[in-house]
């Protein structure tokens, strides 16, 4: 009883807490904000809803991919827009919150969009997903991944930040490359740690990798010393942790302390974070992490050309996935001249055969609307600094 | 058996932490009969003021030096037995009279405000602090187990201090003031024993206890955060209860044995079970033995 009180209070302090922190400065946060010029008539226009955090903590995300997205609409219209229609943005503010996001989408819904390509945290993408597909739009999803989006039977969800499942990919192909055959799987019981654990549970199943158990560490354990037996117990020759940065520093550093130096520390995109590296301190150096390239890690000519041409047009440079929004405007452009239409239903449809090159990889979406082909990479800590590893699968 | 023998000596590492705050849980709950909830919060405070004090001597350039860990350890130790003994005046001291539950109910507001308060001063927050001084990771082997010689010290300064607190108590005329009061308050304040400083003593050794496993862990696991007080405080009670709460041998072989028990049934079961483990046990002792394993005070209003 008296334990039971107290988890109860505790768990409800630290709810209204994270509410407190998470809602800070976000009233009154459902204005329009149209970018597009006010002088193309509204018959050869072609209007997309980009619902996004213009509010709070995730506010600076939100301006840097619809910045991205501005910039390849009026790259499109420059060049006489989707089939002779100039592309026009209307954001909406989904301040990263369930509630907002929904009636963000419900708004943009009744003023007429007639595509969505918005959203950046995947808590206020889900409760919107039903809004926007009983209007029957497209529904372009930048940089949300929760593996949850694409499990709504939503025919009209696309996700061009891959989820989940190609962070296990990438780090089974790593594991081949090392020539690793015993892994220890372990995660931190949250979705996100819960959902790659299982991804690479059947990825490694398919490429005959070993994993004798998967460990799920409750989020709060600060002690390792058992998991560490366990990995000496079991021989595996490395760990793939799926939970977060701040538990996989402690994991490390104490299964080095404990003496295991030869195996093999590769997390999830979950574990990249300065935070990691300043927990772990010299133990971080040499530990690996699988990461979707995000704007400042594509390579190549065209990537280079859409850094300078964002710079030039915003005076700043572009964030981690402006790349994600740039690509799913020019999916959508592309889809649509592929329907020879920009009526819903056949955008939708195109959307589901889609194969173009963006700056994030090769574009198309399975069935449900999970992106694949998107470019991965696999980090090294080297001297207290997250660098591309020498090695890539 | 190799890797048994690995498990416990890990158990028994962990459970030095436990034995620390439990000795603190089980202190001020013989004495008072207060669960205080707030425990695990001081703790999780004396981590962040030794966090502050190490900032304010230039910790960056500490590696090493045991000097001076001693004695911001000692600093700590003081400060948060002092904000112990601050609560209990301000507190628990005005409520004494108050039933049982009441108090116990202002403990968890203690708790929370603790928490609360640590998440919005400057410099400390809800973030993950990366601990500015960390230990080598020179060891050695115990049995085939690897441990570093800083965990080894901890265990044993964790040992000491337990054999400290159970002399002071059993062997000293202060110990016998304590135990007077816990016996009977009124009856020890008519043979003139300061039952106002005894108990503020007690608050004060509890949380210097608390202060000392902070240290460690910080010292140890390299972060800190402020919410990082709440599990290991139930553990800790948990550890208490196991031993026989507000009986100091008690809180020592419960913090010994949960942590043994818990490293066990991670090896065995894995990680996701470690709780359900440690807890199942928890049910197993009290129902064959409902005070605990040494314990003779029956947990008799609670």
């Amino acid at each position: 009883m008296v334990l039971r009180n107290r988890g109860l209070l505790s768990v409800a302090a630290a709810t209204s807490v994270a509410v407190a922190v998470a809602g800070y400065g976000l009233s009154g946060a459902s204005t329009v904000r149209s970018h597009a010029t006010a002088s193309i008539a509204s018959g050869s226009v072609y209007k997309v809803g980009v619902p996004m955090p213009e509010t709070g903590p995730n506010a600076q995300a939100g301006t840097e991919i619809f910045d991205a997205e501005q910039l390849a609409a009026d790259q499109i219209n420059a060049k006489g827009g989707v089939l002779g229609h100039k592309i026009q943005l209307y954001e909406q503010d989904t301040a990263c919150e369930a509630q907002t996001g929904a009636s963000a989408d419900a708004k943009l819904v009744s003023l007429g969009v007639q595509a969505f390509v918005g959203n950046y945290c995947s808590g206020a993408a889900l409760p919107g997903e039903p809004i926007v597909a009983r209007a029957g739009l497209p529904n372009l999803q930048p940089s949300a991944n929760d593996p949850a989006l694409t499990q709504g039977h939503f025919k009209d969800v696309f996700l061009l930040d891959p989820n989940s499942t190609g962070d296990a990919t990438e780090a089974t192909a790593f594991f081949k490359m090392m020539h690793v055959k015993k892994v220890l799987i372990a995660d931190d019981q949250s979705a996100f740690g819960v959902s790659v654990a299982q991804a690479a549970a059947a990825d490694f199943r398919h490429a005959k990798i070993k994993f004798p158990t998967v460990q799920a560490v409750p989020a709060t354990t600060t002690d390792f010393s058992a998991v560490i037996s366990v990995i000496k117990s079991t021989g595996v020759q490395a760990v793939y942790w799926t939970g977060y940065y701040a538990q996989w520093a402690l994991l490390v550093k104490q299964a080095r302390a404990a003496g295991l130096n030869k195996v093999v520390y590769v997390g999830a995109d979950s574990t990249v974070d300065p935070a990691f590296i300043s927990g772990a301190g010299a133990a971080a150096n040499g530990t690996y992490a699988t990461i979707v390239r995000t704007t400042q890690l594509l390579k190549g000519k065209q990537a280079n050309l859409f850094t300078r041409q964002y710079r030039a047009k915003f005076h700043s440079a572009p964030g981690p996935y402006s790349a994600f929004g740039y690509d799913a405007m020019n999916t959508l452009a592309a889809a649509a001249r592929k329907a020879h239409s920009i009526a819903p239903a056949k955008v939708i449809a195109a959307l589901h055969k889609i194969h173009l090159n963006g700056l994030t990889g090769p574009v198309s979406f399975t069935k449900a609307g999970a992106r694949v082909g998107a470019k991965f990479v696999v980090l090294e800590v080297k001297h207290g600094a997250y660098v591309s590893a020498p090695k890539q699968p | 058996m190799q890797l048994l023998v690995g498990e416990i000596e890990d158990g028994i590492f962990l459970g030095a932490f436990f034995v620390l705050i439990a000795l603190g849980y089980s202190m001020v709950y013989g004495i008072l009969r207060l669960i205080n909830f707030a425990h695990g919060d001081f703790y999780m405070l004396a981590a962040f003021i030794s966090f502050t004090i190490f900032g304010a001597v230039g910790a960056s350039h500490l590696h090493g030096q045991w000097l001076v860990i001693v004695g911001v350890g000692l600093a700590t130790m003081i400060a948060t037995g002092a904000a112990n003994v601050l609560v209990e005046r301000l507190v628990y001291r005005p409520m004494r009279r108050a039933a049982l539950l009441s108090l116990m109910i202002a403990a968890l507001g203690v708790s929370q405000v603790l928490e609360n308060g640590v998440l919005n001063i400057p410099g400390w927050g809800a973030a993950y602090l990366a601990y500015p001084v960390t230990t080598s990771d020179a060891g050695t082997y115990i049995f085939g187990t690897r441990f570093t010689y800083a965990q080894i010290a901890m265990v044993v300064i964790a040992g000491l201090l337990s054999v400290g607190v159970y002399y002071l108590v059993s062997r000293t005329m202060l110990g016998k003031a304590m135990r007077a009061v816990a016996e009977d308050r009124i009856a020890a304040s008519l043979m003139g024993i300061n039952v106002d400083r005894v108990i503020a003593l007690v608050f004060f050794i509890g949380g210097a206890l608390a202060g000392a496993a902070a240290i460690m862990a910080g010292l140890y696991y390299g972060q800190i955060n402020y919410l990082m007080g709440f599990t290991v405080g139930l553990e800790a009670f948990t550890a208490a209860v196991l031993g026989g709460i507000g009986n100091i041998p008690g809180a020592v072989l419960g913090g010994l044995l949960l942590g043994i028990v818990q490293s066990i049934g991670t090896g065995v079961f894995g990680a996701q079970w470690a709780v359900v483990v440690s807890f199942g046990v928890l049910v197993g002792v009290l129902w064959l033995r409902p005070t605990g394993i040494l314990g003779e005070r029956v947990a008799r209003r609670m």
